[in-house]
């Protein structure tokens, strides 16, 4: 089985130099990273050499665009046998939902092991550029883990504003503050943790900064339906779950980050069943992401309640 | 049929709907040609586009697809691949991100002199004067959002957060470039300008309407003052935008597999625009077989219940390798859909019962045998090429050979190709042996390998 780990973060995040200190946590296995070809700074021979790392390229800029993602599957399809570790730097710009879906999904490498992504962050600039740029918080609600780089540049507050953004959107999510893209092997320990999906039900404590909605859907709702309609706001909430009758039979909906799983299930209780439970923070803006969905599925949802 | 396709953007009804397949470097893959060539090379593009029109029979069909047309002529540095467009590597406005962008002086707007537009001129007119009565012919054009962003780099998400006014005037200046382009596609004989623009799927609605809003509703307003039509290509999830780029105009928009598109065509419906999609790049076209493209086909044109409005087409820019059965396999299922349900039912049948199927015992065969395996040669443009490369066979060779088609159209015929182990239509078979698959023999070719069976038969 060989381990996949996926390194994303915006353009400028430090990617490239976090790579290089992430590759030394495997030493004595074989490696293979793919990135893309446009990095401002590269992955030097001299490295690849002392580590017995083999480098593909990916052409096409944004690779995990959905008309790229060919490029990605065809570098993972020619990973060399005997290959242990697969660390992939995904483009700046791309939105790497895809490959959590790829791997969560569909079973077209079942010798892959996805072991998580980790999502670099620029502790100066990301406040900017998650209020500009979709794709950061796309990248944050694909990852396990955000490390926070370039802390050394940072002064107390935009530190402070940088983290109230990760919070805001992902509270539950392990974070490491570094500079130079410094990391130590307990950074596998932390994203092999945070890959554990939590198992219970929403947090019943009263937490003041949590906002809540219930979401009563129709019993005539397709199963591709649901997911797209919990896809569309799924990235302003710490989580959605419920149970959900479908066409095709009763479904857990459960959803953290982006990727939205449905499990066939059976004996709900009638008071639960047709409800969705939707959950997020003060500053996130959950109730009108999820409105602009109820647009789109009309037929389909019955009411949203604030708790 | 062109007209089908305009009625479509005219959002009249029609007896089906129109059928575009989005074959950019993937053309190139049809002559043997690698993308670079493609991209390049008129002579080879044209030939490679026909080739697209010949074996696909679109509706409506892209003539270049190359989002990094206009960034080249505007000095980005691009990266050259084999089996993929090219990446802008170098930005011509990157820079410090303390500093706003200074946007570039109209005279810098390229010309039709600049970097490959006199090849993308050259081809358009070629495709024009071959194919410009039965096929409408779009006309791609990177979109302002992209172009900004191949220009300036990074730096263009701090920039709106920071520099509002002067990213807004970077916006306006590739505005500007857009509708130029628009001039020269629409006077070299384009019926539609599509804007194509994948970076909006990566921006919030409330910066789309900030930033887009203005220069795209001008920019379809524009198109159809000019007489064409227009479209609006996105990629990746822009499911929230959807709405806000319906208000500015366009005759269709395009959305890929992100997108739930029954859902998005029913946003669509609300401004009378149409939309087109989705099929999906990779798990369909790519990897699927051709039995899972008509099928799939099939089930996202008997999911859209009013066909008014709708064009079916990949969700992009196809991938370089797509296996070309498969494009044949929707073209097929788009314009015979009824034809192609069935053979997927019959496809998808339980158990296929081949008990009946007798077959040749081609090890001592008198004379050789050709078998060609189609859809239906009397519907489908591949199928037929191959029959008559076959009946050309014949009509050389005379009663020297055997030839028979095998149409998938019959269940008899479905249960002899799951005998032989036929992998996709078109496929032509000598004497038990797989020669041909999609791809169709010139005459020299065929006629000297029919001439090594007649060798190869002799007691």
């Amino acid at each position: 089985m060989q381990r996949l780990y996926l390194i994303t973060g915006f353009l400028g995040a430090g990617k490239t130099t976090f790579l290089k200190n992430f590759i030394r946590l495997f030493p004595g296995q074989k490696i293979r990273l793919i990135v893309n070809e446009f990095g401002r700074e590269g992955v030097d021979g001299a490295l690849l050499t002392e580590l017995d790392a083999f480098l593909t390229e990916i052409a096409g800029g944004s690779v995990f665009c959905a008309c790229r993602m060919d490029q990605f599957e065809k570098a993972l399809r020619e990973t060399p046998p005997g290959t242990d570790v697969i660390l992939v730097e995904a483009s700046g710009l791309s939105d790497p939902t895809g490959v959590r879906k790829l791997f969560a999904q569909t079973g077209r490498f079942p010798d892959i092991d996805y072991q998580g992504a980790v999502c670099l962050v620029d502790a100066v600039r990301f406040p900017k550029l998650y209020a500009t740029a979709r794709t950061c918080l796309k990248q944050l609600a694909a990852s396990d883990v955000a490390v926070v780089n370039k802390t050394d540049c940072a002064d107390e507050a935009q530190l402070a504003r940088t983290l109230a953004c990760i919070r805001g959107q992902r509270p539950e999510m392990p974070l490491v503050q570094t500079a130079f893209g410094a990391v130590d092997a307990s950074i596998l320990d932390t994203l092999a943790r945070a890959r554990q999906l939590p198992a219970g039900d929403l947090p019943l404590t009263a937490d003041l900064t949590l906002r809540r909605l219930s979401v009563r859907i129709a019993p005539t709702i397709t199963p591709y339906d649901l997911q797209k309609f919990i896809e569309m706001f799924a990235e302003n909430t710490f989580r959605v779950k419920g149970f959900v009758q479908t066409s095709e039979g009763m479904l857990l909906a459960d959803c953290v980050g982006n990727v939205v799983s449905l499990r066939p299930c059976e004996n709900v209780p009638v008071e639960r069943a047709g409800i969705l439970n939707v959950l997020s923070g003060a500053g996130m803006p959950m109730r009108k992401a999820v409105l602009d969905a109820c647009r789109w599925y009309r037929d389909d949802i019955l009411s949203v309640e604030a708790d | 049929m062109k007209e089908l396709l305009l009625r479509t953007l005219r959002h009249e009804p029609t007896e089906r709907a129109p059928w575009v397949p989005f074959a950019g470097v993937h053309a190139g893959k049809l002559k043997g040609y690698d993308a670079t060539e493609m991209l390049t090379d008129a002579d080879k593009a044209f030939e490679a586009l026909m080739e697209v029109n010949r074996l696909y029979k679109p509706d409506g069909q892209p003539v270049i697809f190359d989002l990094q047309i206009e960034a080249e002529c505007l000095g980005c540095d691009l990266t050259w691949a084999k089996d993929c467009p090219p990446s802008v590597s170098g930005h011509p406005l990157d820079g410090s991100d303390e500093e706003p962008p200074v946007t570039p002086c109209d005279c810098k707007i390229p010309t039709k002199q600049s970097g490959r537009i006199p090849y993308v001129l050259d081809v358009m007119r070629r495709m024009k004067a071959a194919v410009g009565e039965t096929t409408a012919l779009y006309g791609l054009i990177c979109g302002p959002f992209t172009l900004a962003s191949h220009l300036r780099g990074n730096n263009l998400f701090t920039d709106m957060y920071d520099f509002e006014d002067e990213v807004c005037d970077l916006f306006a200046f590739c505005k500007r470039v857009c509708m130029r382009m628009a001039d020269y596609y629409i006077e070299a004989g384009m019926d539609v300008i599509a804007m194509v623009d994948p970076l909006i799927s990566q921006i919030s609605t409330a910066h789309f309407e900030q930033f887009m809003t203005e220069p795209y509703t001008e920019i379809f307003r524009y198109i159809r003052e000019k007489g064409a039509f227009s479209s609006f290509f996105v990629c990746g999830d822009a499911t929230r935008n959807v709405e806000a780029m319906c208000q500015t105009g366009p005759d269709s928009i395009s959305v890929d597999e992100n997108v739930n598109l029954l859902a998005a065509k029913r946003i669509c419906e609300r401004y009378n625009i149409a939309i087109g999609g989705n099929i999906p790049l990779t798990s369909i076209m790519l990897l699927g077989n051709q039995q899972d493209n008509m099928k799939f086909a099939v089930d996202l044109l008997d999911s859209v219940k009013d066909k008014r409005n709708f064009i079916l087409a990949p969700g992009c820019d196809m991938p370089y390798d797509v296996p070309v059965e498969n494009c044949i396999g929707v073209a097929q299922a788009a314009i015979e859909t009824d034809t192609v349900r069935e053979m997927v039912k019959n496809y998808q049948a339980e158990a296929i019962d081949t008990s009946g199927v007798e077959l040749p015992d081609y090890a001592n065969l008198k004379k050789p045998l050709i078998e060609v395996f189609t859809l239906d040669s009397a519907q489908c443009a591949a199928c037929g090429y191959m029959m008559n490369a076959a009946n050309q066979a014949v009509e050389t060779f005379g009663d020297a050979i055997d030839m028979v088609e095998y149409k998938f159209i019959y269940k008899e015929n479905v249960a002899r190709c799951v005998r032989m182990g036929v992998p996709n239509l078109p496929s032509m078979y000598i004497n038990g042996e797989l020669k041909y698959r999609s791809i169709i023999p010139t005459r020299g070719e065929l006629e000297q390998v029919i001439q090594q069976a007649i060798e190869a038969c002799k007691p």
